[in-house]
């Protein structure tokens, strides 16, 4: 058995075929990352925003791995669904509490793949005329970018694979997996209860 | 919050397979402009200079100048669809095109909770061209 064998998670890893990331690549990666913001962002106090819910992972591990004095604030947009389609255009369901105007604002995301959801909040965010709005991504999947977003941080690049683990989530399972892994096929089809 | 784009009724009727259907509600709902098949590319001439072969992309992308092909082809089935999209990046180099084959259409699916599209994508057996 590895420090970070598929066995050592018992249940929790049961329909992970492989380990792509391990939970050492990401912490050091996400260190790698808090040091840069510390030196980009000195004494601007920036203010790091991030989106519910698959970014709590990053986002606890990078404010821990930055050195300089921040704030941090979530928002929630409402999810495509068959569901919520008929419902119209996305929205917002929980706004900042912090207003933006004139701060620096670094959105930080766990994993960036059409960019459709990203544009919608950057656009949002930008009519509040912050000082200045970059991105910090730890996983991009730029096969299926639909929208040009500039990314100032990046961690990895992930496959063009679907994939779970460190906040990414399958039907809302594997987000607390520490490391970013691979789904068996089989967990595709079969069938509404995710059963492996 | 105010919409920042107001997508138009997304009219199913206009659609050659239920996919495309469903990625274009997904653009509505994220504000994202679209149109549907708005160009066609002549790929081959014969020696009077009539068309012979054209490729006409599922969707384009005017905010992101973006044409994007779908696919649910299996990778075996999909020979004519991959010649095709060669012989539009050597014919057209500067036309950005990007190509979502049947494994990342149903990636997307599931991504967006279209559970049922995505279960549809993977168990088809026979060919199912889009285009």
């Amino acid at each position: 058995m590895t420090e970070n064998g598929l066995e050592t998670y018992g249940d929790l890893a049961t329909g992970v075929r492989e380990i792509l990331i391990s939970t050492n690549e990401i912490q050091q990666r996400v260190y790698e990352i808090g040091q840069a913001i510390s030196q980009d962002y000195t004494g601007l106090n920036p203010l790091l925003v991030g989106v519910l819910k698959g970014v709590l992972f990053f986002m606890a591990d990078l404010l821990r791995a930055v050195r300089i004095p921040t704030e941090m604030d979530f928002i929630a947009v409402s999810s495509y669904s068959p569901e919520s389609r008929d419902q119209g255009l996305v929205r917002m369901v929980k706004d900042l509490e912090i207003p933006i105007s004139g701060r620096h604002v670094l959105f930080v995301e766990d994993v960036i793949d059409t960019g459709l959801t990203l544009n919608y909040i950057l656009r949002n965010l930008r009519v509040r005329q912050p000082a200045s709005l970059e991105v910090c991504v730890l996983f991009n999947k730029p096969e299926h970018r639909l929208v040009n977003i500039p990314l100032k941080y990046k961690g990895f690049d992930l496959p063009d694979r679907f994939v779970v683990g460190y906040g990414l989530d399958y039907r809302e399972k594997y987000r607390n997996l520490p490391f970013v892994g691979l789904l068996k096929p089989n967990v595709f089809q079969s069938g509404p209860n995710n059963s492996v | 919050m105010k919409p920042l784009y107001n997508p138009p009724e997304t009219d199913k009727s206009k659609f050659a397979h239920p996919v495309e259907e469903a990625f274009a509600r997904i653009l509505d709902f994220y504000g994202l402009q679209w149109q549907y098949e708005p160009r066609t590319f002549p790929l081959q001439w014969d020696e009077s200079g009539n068309v012979t072969e054209a490729f006409t992309p599922d969707f384009y992308l005017p905010e992101q100048d973006l044409y994007i092909e779908l696919t649910t082809l299996r990778p075996q089935l999909s020979t004519m669809k991959n010649r095709k999209m060669r012989r539009m990046q050597e014919l057209y180099p500067d036309i950005h095109l990007k190509l979502f084959k049947r494994r990342e259409m149903r990636d997307l699916m599931v991504k967006f909770g279209l559970y049922d599209q995505a279960e549809k994508i993977q168990g088809t057996e026979a060919q199912e061209a889009i285009a």
